[in-house]
């Protein structure tokens, strides 16, 4: 059997030192990547050989030898010394290249699932730190601690579940509803820019027709030899040109502002057309309160709601009924005034779907990375 | 020679100067202490004019505000501070005394040792690691407790020194930094270093300022008010934009797992000796002190990769506290990134969807991972590693892990598994690219007032304060005024045969093109006297056209005329090159160097005189356009700045083919041809620098093979005529005489346009009191006329 890499290796540079902690240095050579422990195969003669693991003691082997194994119901490990009975239903393709890892991440992965607080949970940022390291420390416990150090951490971990039951609900509903909205957020986003994006290109293409068009147009009144109308065609392609300049404009700006409310508009800028500069009006003598006129008074109380538009109901027979009560009225309205001054749009906006110019602009260049090729000159 | 600019007193150096209001412009900005941009031709002294009158700006108002100059490689450097040497000898010298003054040069430690041992090392790398294992504080504090370690004698006389006075006042160039630090036996860098707050002057590189990971530790003494000067910047944005990316790749993972795997041991191997150092740190991030020996730390290994507006200003987070949780968290993200490496089809995510989905399978939160590089730091000083270099792959993932954890908008992931897309065998790379050149530049222009961005070839100016997004006070190309026309630039666009000629893909690689740009080269070779430089896109086209070129007999033709030299990646190879070609230019050979528009030899080295008497640009220097990194930042340039991918990209390629051109006139005497070969050029020609566009005529904007060289011959002709540095006086250069009559002339303009605007501002107000008047509107808003307006109203309205 050859002792370098078959050429059938996936990736060259892979099949050497690639790290692989679970396997002795036995074999130098054909790393667990290209060969299957049990059965010995490689790659080199089962192409799509594909890796299983068991979460019940991490070893791998190929596909074919989990069939061979346990078609007929649960066995034992077959790696010596290993007896721990598997079932065919629990072995699945490891996502990590370094088992230990993979191994980690499924301890962690039952731990997040009971110590799910979040950090407005707690009172300090420090309380918050301090969790987190306990948690930590019963994690890495479980890793890689002892015998006796997973038994306590396993106890822990049972014992706060079972207090911290309704909590832990609570929480992960929490949790999941945040992935959902940032799932949602994403989606919403790489939306936007997709759109833009074709907007953009079929600016694009329109704008290359559209001289296509004028310069055919140029010519055919040159071929007809009417030079007056050459000329008029001309200044009326240029009229045109500019009145669907004036269109994009009103569309351009439609989507900027419906996009990056915050940006300003003095930005935007559209080629070719030129910044008016007005003259700066005639300054009048310096004022320091700007027109202000500060006569200092005392807050007062006001008995009711005075305003010219509903004062003249006020005695109006036709609008006194039984049981209506103008002050009422009148105390409601200010009520609706002024009831969103408690609500805090910028907390709001942090949870809801709320898309920031930059964010879209990052995800369509990301698109435009990967996408179709790009017209150029 | 000694003048006044409004009041400010500027003595310069020289007995001449070159014509124009670079001064008087630059002064208007430091004044309303603003940013600028300005484009000054190469070879007319902006340097000295420059540091002229900051100069003289600091002398004489009392703020003394410092002044910070970047430049971008190692002789720039020296070649500025050598004139500023200069400058400060003519000023003592007028003077009658030697001002307070320092200025000092900062370069690398590699340029900057003096250690027996240390300085012969060859690569950087190594030597500020060697260096780093002599000179860090833990060294030193064994020391004094007996321990029996090396240090460097260089750096700790430095100890014995007062601290703000390590260094006599004066100019140190950077050898005279090196010879003052053998003479006095104290260590060149550190001096310049720790001197930096009390200098006036500073010059050094742009990464000191740009790149945070240097610039949190070199430049945050800085005051406010600094004067920076950014010159040769026309590349800046890039340099931005590669100040805040990595790359990552299959091979340093590996290495990276390594370094985790030697961290880990490292940690056993002190827990079991001190373990004492390990819970002192801990303490310490337990009470969230940010390191409070950490600002006298010069010496760190790393630092956070981030800006400094954006550092988290908190306790660093509860689980990646202990060292050991912290390497098997940093393990996790390592193997996570293998992962994902082995993906075989592009990828590009935006840092927020590869933050969800490395929670969904690592359970690693954003904010530790935001941690990462200062967690890193912090830890390799409590282990006290020497062997940095060792570590550098590790830190390369924990910048990595900080970056993408702190920015959300402007920066993109891709992942590319093929180095082209015909390649079979996997070599994946995991770009993290910023899309944006403002976000790195950014805390720059926050912090200080003034900025200027200058170079010989910055246009158009109006897309840098576009993107990187500022606001300047004066923006302004400068013409050029020469006593005889002594550059052609001329835009050829036929072959011989009236074919057009261009490099654009459809074409380029047709027969007839490629032997029109032969006969091109060949025509020009023979009229060419001494050297010649040929600039092509790209290395690919070179390497496929001179390939064309031999099998279709053009390099024989042009060897009988001239030396045939090329460049290549290779720095060696090409540095030995430009030697031979040096000896074939000024021995009389002649040579023809064949280089590459984006390579070295178009960026750094100057072609004075017979090195470079034509160079010949074949082709718009584009990018690769099917780059998808730079397909990323085209679509986000279009989205946040609204700057069009074509105008981008022409923009780039026109900066690009001015710099070329640049190359070979660097000084008034010096004389060159400058042809454009490409039919693209002419639609182009705007963008070009204003020097250059001015000097482009008409005539010589559509030329086919046969007239331009004709034209060049002519031009040669002229050239030949012996030339006086007499005729140059009033036109090119200006003496005191002629400087006088140009303020003189300037005063009377100055005075007659007050005048004329005294006049109108007469005339405006009897204007619209008249239509008032007529309006029988009767407001008073006369609070500043006199008398004699009054009467001239009267006498208005009678006539009404």
């Amino acid at each position: 059997m050859s002792r370098k890499a078959p050429p059938g290796a996936r990736g060259a540079g892979a099949s050497t030192s690639n790290g692989t902690t679970s396997s002795a240095p036995a074999l130098p050579t054909i790393s667990t990547e290209d060969m299957c422990p049990v059965c010995k195969t490689i790659r080199y003669l089962n192409k799509d050989m594909e890796f299983l693991i068991n979460p019940e003691c991490y070893h791998s082997m190929c596909s074919n030898c989990v069939n061979r194994l346990f078609n007929d119901g649960p066995n034992q490990c077959p790696y010596a010394g290993c007896n721990r009975t598997l079932r065919r239903k629990g072995f699945r393709s490891a996502f990590f290249g370094d088992l230990a890892v993979e191994r980690e991440v499924d301890i962690r992965r039952r731990v997040a699932a009971v110590f799910n607080q979040a950090e407005d949970d707690f009172e300090t940022l420090r309380d918050y730190n301090n969790y987190l390291q306990m948690v930590e420390d019963l994690t890495f416990d479980l890793v890689s601690g002892g015998e006796a150090q997973r038994r306590t951490a396993e106890a822990t971990l049972g014992r706060w579940e079972a207090e911290h039951k309704a909590e832990i609900e609570r929480n992960r509903k929490a949790g999941r509803e945040a992935d959902e909205q940032s799932r949602r957020r994403l989606a919403a986003e790489r939306d936007a820019a997709r759109q833009r994006r074709v907007e953009a290109l079929q600016e694009a293409e329109e704008e290359k027709r559209e001289r296509v068009r004028n310069r055919e147009a140029e010519l055919d009144n040159l071929a007809l030899g009417d030079a007056g109308a050459g000329a008029g065609g001309a200044q009326r392609v240029q009229l045109k040109r500019r009145g669907q300049a004036a269109a994009n404009r009103a569309v351009e700006a439609a989507v900027h502002t419906a996009v990056a409310a915050a940006a300003d508009v003095g930005r935007l800028s559209i080629r070719g057309l030129k910044e008016k500069k007005k003259a700066p009006a005639p300054e009048g003598p310096y004022d320091p309160f700007a027109g202000l006129d500060f006569v200092p008074g005392r807050y007062k109380l006001h008995t009711g709601l005075g305003h010219p538009g509903i004062d003249k109901y006020k005695d109006d027979p036709a609008h006194i009924t039984g049981g209506y009560s103008f002050d009422e009225y009148t105390a409601r309205a200010m009520f609706e005034a002024f009831a969103g001054l408690g609500v805090f749009i910028e907390d709001e906006m942090e949870a809801g779907i709320g898309l920031s110019a930059g964010e879209v602009a990052t995800m369509s260049a990301g698109i435009a990375a990967v996408g179709d090729r790009m017209e150029l000159d | 020679m000694e003048f006044n600019i409004d009041d400010l007193p500027v003595l310069f150096p020289y007995p001449r100067i070159y014509p124009g209001s670079y001064m008087v412009d630059l002064k208007k900005t430091l004044d309303a202490t603003g940013n600028a941009v300005l484009e000054m031709p190469s070879g007319t002294g902006k340097t000295i004019t420059l540091l002229a009158l900051i100069v003289a700006y600091q002398q004489y108002y009392p703020s003394h505000r410092k002044l910070i100059y970047c430049s971008r490689t190692m002789s720039e450097i020296e070649k500025a501070l050598v004139e500023l040497k200069a400058l400060m000898k003519f000023r003592a010298d007028r003077l009658g005394y030697e001002e307070e003054f320092r200025g000092l040069g900062l370069t690398s430690r590699k340029n900057l040792c003096l250690h027996p041992s240390v300085k012969r090392e060859k690569s950087g790398n190594v030597v500020d690691a060697r260096c780093r294992s002599l000179t860090a504080g833990f060294v030193k504090e064994k020391k004094e407790k007996g321990e029996d370690v090396e240090v460097c004698v260089y750096h700790d006389n430095l100890d014995l020194l007062e601290p703000h006075n390590l260094i006599p006042n004066g100019i140190w160039t950077l050898d005279g930094l090196l010879r003052y630090g053998e003479q006095h036996k104290q260590c060149p860098y550190f001096t310049a270093r720790r001197m930096m707050q009390y200098c006036n002057v500073i010059i050094y590189s742009y990464h000191y300022l740009l790149d945070p990971k240097i610039a949190e530790r070199v430049s945050k003494d800085l005051s406010q008010d600094c004067i920076i000067v950014f010159d040769e910047a026309h590349n800046i944005d890039n340099v931005c934009i590669e100040s805040l990316s990595t790359d990552i790749t299959e091979d340093s993972l590996r290495k990276a797992t390594r370094g985790a795997q030697n961290l880990e041991n490292k940690i056993n191997e002190m827990r079991e000796s001190d373990q004492q150092k390990l819970q002192d740190e801990y303490e310490k991030l337990v009470e969230g002190l940010r390191g409070a020996d950490e600002g006298r730390q010069e010496d760190s290994f790393m630092a956070n990769p981030t800006l400094p507006d954006d550092l988290l200003k908190e306790a660093v987070p509860g689980n990646i506290r202990k060292a050991e949780h912290f390497v098997t968290f940093l393990r996790r993200f390592i193997e996570y990134l293998k992962t994902r490496m082995k993906v075989r089809q592009v990828i590009s995510e935006t840092p927020p969807s590869f933050l969800a989905h490395l929670k969904e399978y690592t359970f690693i939160e954003k904010k530790p991972l935001r941690f990462c590089a200062e967690r890193l730091t912090s830890l390799v000083r409590t282990l006290e590693l020497t062997n940095i270099e060792d570590y550098q792959p590790l830190q390369e993932v924990a910048t990595f892990a900080t970056l993408v954890a702190t920015y959300e908008k402007g920066f993109l992931l891709i992942l590319e598994p093929y180095e082209s897309d015909t390649a079979e065998v996997p070599n994946p790379v995991l770009h993290f690219t910023c899309l944006d050149a403002a976000i790195a530049i950014k805390p720059v222009f926050d912090r200080f007032s003034s900025v200027i961005i200058t170079s010989g070839t910055i246009s158009p100016l109006e897309m840098y304060p576009k993107m990187l997004d500022f606001q300047t006070v004066v923006q302004e190309s400068y013409a050029i005024t020469l006593a005889r026309r002594s550059f052609l630039p001329i835009v050829v666009t036929r072959g011989s045969d009236q074919a057009p000629i261009s490099t654009s893909f459809q074409v380029r690689n047709e027969p007839s093109v490629v032997r029109n740009y032969g006969s091109l080269l060949t025509e020009f070779a023979k009229i060419t006297p001494d050297g010649m430089v040929v600039f092509f896109p790209s290395y690919l086209y070179m390497e496929s056209i001179i390939s064309m070129w031999q099998g279709m007999g053009i390099l024989d033709e042009v060897w009988k005329y001239k030396l045939i030299l090329v460049e290549t990646p290779d720095a060696q190879e090409t540095s030995l090159a430009l030697e031979t070609y040096r000896t074939a230019c000024c021995n009389g050979r002649g040579a023809v160097l064949l280089c590459v528009a984006r390579g070295k030899v178009s960026e750094g080295i100057d072609f004075d005189h017979q090195y470079g008497r034509t160079v010949l640009c074949i082709g718009v220097p584009f990018q690769y356009t099917e780059s998808r990194i730079l397909k990323a930042r085209l679509e986000f340039l279009r989205e946040t700045y609204r700057i069009r991918e074509n105008d981008f990209l022409s923009f780039d390629a026109m900066r690009h083919a001015a710099q070329c051109l640049g190359r070979v006139l660097r000084g008034k005497d010096d004389y060159g041809l400058m042809v454009l070969a490409d039919r693209r050029f002419q639609k182009k020609r705007a963008q070009l620098p204003r020097w250059i566009n001015q000097a482009l005529l008409d005539t010589d904007v559509n030329l086919s093979t046969d007239m331009a060289v004709s034209s060049a011959r002519r031009f040669l002709k002229t050239m030949a005529q012996p030339f006086l540095a007499k005729d140059q006086e009033g036109i090119s250069t200006w003496s005191m005489e002629d400087l006088r009559h140009h303020q003189e002339k300037m005063d009377d303009e100055r005075i007659k346009e007050l005048q004329a605007q005294r006049e109108r501002e007469l005339n405006q107000p009897v204007v619209a009191r008249a239509a008032n008047a007529a309006g029988g509107d009767g407001r008073e808003s006369d609070y500043e006329m006199d008398d004699f307006d009054e009467a001239e109203l009267m006498a208005l309205d009678t006539n009404i």
